[in-house]
Formats: C-alpha cells, structure tokens, sequence
C-alpha cells in the first residue's frame, strides 16, 4: 500500500483532496452486513406499455396456458394408474424404452409382482449373473453385520416401498447392469433395491 | 448441454411419470435424444435451451403471423404450437374445427388452410422435422434424418378425407397420407422476425413511418440475399432497392421521395444502413454488430437514466465514448459538481457500469508512487451484467405470478364457474332476473375485488416479462453478433 515506499516521511500515495472529502468531514460510512434483500427503490419504473400489440399479447398468453393445462399433455402427478388416457405423443418417433409403460399399463395393479416373476425368466443370463454376484454381495454384508433383523426390518419397508415403486420394478428388460456400480445399493441394503437403476441415487444418497 | 441417461430419478416422481415427461418435452421440441455412443439401445437426452426459453414468446409469434398474413393462418400457428409436433392434415383438421367452433358457419374449407399452410412454408415459418429412417423402426432409438432441399416441402395432402371427417364432427383424424411428414415452428425464422420488428421500429421512430416501411422491403431483400447466420449482410444496389419499392404496393410518398428517405436512413447514427460502395448507384448493406451495439448502448443508456438519474447518465455516455478517462476530466467535462460527480461515479462503478483502469506511474524510487485511476465503459461486461439482471427479473416476474394464481386457485376458479355459469343463464332468455342476481351474489363483493386485483397482477406481470423479453433480445444480438466479428 502507498505510504510504505522508500520516500521519508508520512507522504502517502493519495492526496485527501482527490478521495472527494476535506479533512473535518467524516469518511465514507462502514458496512457492517449484507446489503439488503430488497432494497429500496429510489427512482419509480417507467409504467408499462399498453398498446394493441401487448393486450392481444395478454389474451393470447392466457388462452395458450389455458388449453395447455387442460389438454392431454398436461402431467399431474397423481394420476389414477387403472385409468388413463393415451397420449398424443407420436411415439413411433421416440425411443423405445420410452414407449414401454403403455402395455404394461393395461394390466391391472395385482397381477403386477406375478408378471414380474415371469419377467425375471425372460432375461438374459448376463443379468442373472449379475444379480446372483449382487446377492452374494449382499448376503456376506449381512453376515458381516450380524444382525438377521435388519433384513427383515428392510424387507417390511420394502413392501411398503413397493406400492409405490411398482412401477421401476418394470424396466428391467433393456437395462445396462454391467455398466453401473452396486455400491450405492448394497450401502443400504434394501432388498428392493437389486432390481432398481442406480443412477440417480449416486447423486442423492451416497453419504461420507 | 447435459446427457442424462433415462430415469435419472424414480424414487421421486416415479418412473412412469418420468418417461411420459421425457416423451411430452421431445413432442414439444424441447428435448432431443440420440443413441449414446457406448450403446447403441440406450438414448442419451439432451436439453434444448433456447426452445425452452422461446416458450415465452408464442403470443409473439402469433401476434406477429396475424399481422403478416391473417387469421386462418394464425389458427394454424396455434394448433401447431399446441401439438407440438405434428402432419399438415392433422393441423389442417384441428384448425378447420377450431375456426368452426368460433364462428358456428363452415366458412373456411380445408382447401383453403392447405394454402395458408403452404404460404407459412415458403417463407419458412414452418420446418419439417427429420423423418424416421428406413431401418429406424427396428432400432431401439430410432435415428432422424432430413435433406436440406426437403425441409420446406409441403406434401400433397388429400383434402376429402378431411373434408369427410369435419363433416362427422369427429374429434381425431384418423389415419392419412402424409402421417409420417411431421411439422414444427421453426424458432430460427422467428428470432429473425422478432429481430427485423425491432429494428423496422427503430426506423420509423428515428424518421417517421414510411421511412420505416422502406427498411421493411429493404430488409426483406436483404433476407432474400443473405446468409443469416453472417454478420453483415450482402449488399444491395440501389436499382434494385429501386424496382422493389415500385413493384411493391407502396404509399405514394414513398415512392416520390424514396431517395430522400433513403439517404436519411443511410446518414442516421444507428448505422441502419451502411453504404460500402457506389457502383450500380449506391450498395447497401446492413452491419449487425454496428446496429445491435447501438441499440444495446441505447438501452443501457435508458436503463441508467431510469435508475440513477440523468446527471449519472451524462457520466456514463460520456465515458463510453471517450473511452477512458479520469476522474476529474469527467467532471469538468460533464459539468456537475465534483461531489455529486463522485457520487455518480462510485454508484455506477458499484452496480459495475463503469470499470476501472489502473496505470501506475512511478517516477523515482524516492517519491511516492503515483496512479493514475481511468474508468472505462467494458461493453460485452456491462451487457452481460444488465442480461443476467433481466434474466432474474423476468424469473422473479414469473415465480410471483405463478404464487399469486396458486395460492388463490380456489377464489380463481370458483369466480370462473360462476362466470360461466351467468353466461349461460344471461343466454337463455326465460331465467327471471332475481336468479341471476341471487347468483351473483354467492360471491361476496370483497372477494370480487381481490379477483379484480389478483387479474390486474396477473396481467401486469406478463406485460413485464412480454417487456424484459424484449430487452434480453437486443442484448443477446448484440452479443451474438460481437462474437461472431470476432
């Protein structure tokens, strides 16, 4: 900083005068916290412009958002699974694993574990494989653990999870198990997990 | 851009859910898919950012084909934007259903529509999307492709078929001849649309309304012979400025004083239109970066009056074309008050109008060292710096619109029913009028105001974002265009 250079003296490197305030006047006020999340508006905003453009504007934004709410497109949440409308979405232009929920869809919500008992016969002896490592993996931790209870501790919140994960039980057909890491799913060891995809959770879930 | 691969989060929305959004958003051109390169079964979807942001500016498009061409045309636009994707016939059948809808009179046959569909073509408002390729049904993500020649072609669209349906009053057109030639808006043609609006305004408000019906065709030959993707357009002859002004139905004082209007335009500081070169009586262009810097800087000047006054706007025009300067030759050049000067100063300086350049000027090692404090006007920074605030206040105009309508749904909806409701009883004649009154009165006055008010809000904050839109326009030309000179 000015001030501490080779000269003698008490010359600093700026002039009182140049920082805009004489010398009995008090310097500039301290800050002490944050500025303020809404700060004041000194100088009022100009009025908006209303003219025909803008108010065919206005109508037209509120038509639009009301034909999208109510058209088909339109995603709630909560949807009613044993009735629903088809989509009209043109879905031989889209990939296929995007395509599968509709068939599926139309079987009714008991039959569902059953179908995917016979599902699981269907898949690839590269999948079995990995499953079968995965148990082991599992069943050694629950050794190491010693403690048989947590298992079923997790096998009853897993069969209240079913209800609403029915649905990812589903997409074993085309998934890439080789390609992902377990290790998320043996960290919680939900005996639900085995068959779901782990990509989200690694974002989510895992804890240090 | 960002690669996810499908279901990237069940556990929280669940995966039906999750595939049906994915496959509404691709419907809507919002996201696109490829087949990742690891695996050719699993697709990898992608976000189309500017699609996303361009949702905002549908009335704009709307309102902007209805002046062009007219309303059969607007209802085309309409149905497209609502399907998303979709085949001509199938625009063709909805618009012709909506427009019947309104007017209770079959006044428009599908043949028409196909025309104003043609017209929306050719001048490329509409682009076809790639088609399926042939082995692509096989595949699990099936591969989209599309020749450059074919994506303004309109197919030959059997009009009977629909004629037939319309007549049946059936809700969906069965299937048809070119189902597999799909449509979409061609966001492209109308950012240059929005673009040319703002600077035929421009012109009109710097001379007057014919000049600025003279930059409309001027620009529309340019567009013609252009790139638009260049910086500059390719120049254009005054002969030919000349015949287009004549052939097009233009006013007659345009005609008589088109060389007048034309050099007014050429010789106004916008740079609105440049002359590089005087053969075949004059060449005219457009330079995109001189025009949009000029506009960018004529908002920011707006912005900084509004906000701090026009003695700090004086400072803030007068660096900025100056380049650099001190301190104390703004003010004595700017003539205000050193204090007040000052205080303009570090005010901009603070909201990061101004930048500031240190030049050291040691002179001996004996005495202190000396600086020398410029400020500068940094363009792309400061341009920067207004665009992400206009950004934020357009998302904080939406966020507290979309509070205000959920938190009082229910009063918004229940003042709806029993709107619709009065209509319906004001439409049959027989209904005493102490019905209709005691209706109107399950509402309380008081709630009848806070709906009045709720729609005022409402309104006023689609007019700013409709507004902020408009400024996040110009600033991100400006900075297209910056960068591509570069």
């Amino acid at each position: 900083m000015g001030g501490r250079g080779r000269g003698r003296g008490n010359a600093v490197s700026f002039n009182i005068e140049q920082l805009g305030f004489g010398r009995g006047e008090a310097g500039p006020v301290s800050v002490t916290q944050p500025p303020p999340l809404f700060p004041s508006l000194e100088n009022r905003p100009l009025p908006l412009i209303k003219d025909v453009e803008n108010e065919y504007i206005l109508v037209t934004q509120k038509d639009l958002s009301t034909r999208m709410r109510n058209s088909p497109f339109y995603l709630k949440k909560s949807e009613n699974p044993s009735y629903e409308k088809e989509l009209p979405v043109l879905w031989n232009r889209m990939p296929a694993e995007l395509r599968e929920t509709l068939p599926k869809r139309l079987a009714t919500g008991n039959s569902k574990v059953t179908l995917n008992a016979k599902k699981k016969k269907v898949e690839d002896p590269d999948k079995i494989f990995a499953k079968l490592e995965k148990k082991e993996r599992n069943e050694s931790e629950v050794e190491e653990d010693g403690d048989g209870k947590e298992d079923e501790d997790d096998q009853d919140k897993s069969d209240d999870e079913k209800v609403e994960n029915e649905d990812d039980v589903e997409e074993d057909l085309d998934e890439e198990m080789d390609d992902h890491t377990d290790y998320a799913n043996n960290y919680f060891e939900n005996g639900e997990a085995y068959l779901e995809d782990e990509e989200g959770q690694d974002d989510g879930e895992a804890q240090f | 851009m960002e690669k996810l691969s499908a279901k990237s989060d069940p556990i929280y929305l669940g995966e039906a859910i999750v595939k049906k959004a994915l496959a509404v958003m691709i419907q809507h051109n919002l996201v696109k898919f490829q087949a990742s390169e690891r695996n050719n079964n699993v697709a990898e979807y992608s976000m189309m950012h500017h699609n996303v942001y361009c949702l905002i500016r549908y009335p704009k498009y709307l309102y902007m084909i209805k002046r062009i061409y007219g309303t059969s045309e607007e209802i085309l636009l309409e149905i497209l934007l609502n399907l998303g994707q979709a085949s001509a016939s199938n625009v063709i059948f909805h618009s012709a259903n909506r427009l019947n809808e309104a007017n209770d009179s079959e006044v428009l046959s599908p043949s028409a529509l196909h025309q104003s569909f043609q017209r929306l073509a050719q001048d490329n408002f509409i682009i076809r999307c790639p088609k399926l390729a042939e082995n692509a049904t096989l595949l699990k993500v099936p591969t989209l492709e599309i020749e450059e020649k074919e994506k303004f072609a309109v197919p030959n669209v059997e009009i009977e078929p629909i004629a037939r349906m319309l007549k049946e009053k059936a809700t969906q057109l069965g299937g048809h001849c070119d189902s597999e030639i799909i449509w979409r808006v061609n966001h492209e043609r109308f950012d240059i649309e929005l673009r040319n609006v703002i600077l035929v305004n421009a012109a009109a408000r710097r001379v007057d309304t014919t000049a600025g019906e003279l930059y409309h065709l001027i620009l529309k030959l340019w567009r013609e012979s252009s790139n638009p993707d260049s910086p500059a357009t390719t120049p254009v002859s005054y002969n030919v400025i000349k015949d287009a002004v004549r052939k097009n139905d233009s006013s007659p004082i345009l005609l008589e004083h088109f060389d007048h209007y034309l050099r007014v335009l050429h010789e106004d500081s916008a740079g609105l239109i440049d002359k590089p070169g005087d053969a075949g009586g004059g060449q005219f262009n457009l330079d995109y970066s001189k025009v949009f810097e000029n506009l960018a800087c004529a908002s920011l000047d707006s912005i900084v009056l509004e906000r701090f006054g026009s003695k700090a706007l004086r400072l803030f025009r007068l660096t900025r074309i100056q380049k650099f300067m001190e301190q104390d030759q703004m003010q004595n050049v700017a003539m205000i008050p050193a204090k007040e000067a000052k205080m303009f100063t570090y005010k901009l300086l603070e909201h990061n109008f101004l930048q500031i350049k240190e030049l050291k000027k040691g002179t001996s090692n004996f005495a202190p060292v000396k600086s020398f404090i410029l400020y500068h006007v940094d363009l792309p920074q400061v341009v920067r710096t207004v665009l992400e605030a206009s950004y934020k206040g357009l998302f904080n105009a939406m966020v507290r619109q979309m509070h205000d309508l959920t938190e009082n749904k229910r009063l918004l909806e229940k003042h709806a029913m029993l709107e619709s409701m009065l209509e319906r009883l004001k439409g049959d004649d027989g209904v005493p009028e102490e019905e209709i009154a005691e209706l109107s009165d399950t509402m309380h006055p008081a709630e009848k105001s806070l709906v009045e008010k709720i729609h005022l809000m409402s309104d006023n904050l689609t007019l700013g974002q409709t507004q902020a839109d408009e400024t996040i326009l110009i600033l991100e030309s400006y900075l297209k265009f910056k960068s591509k000179e570069l």
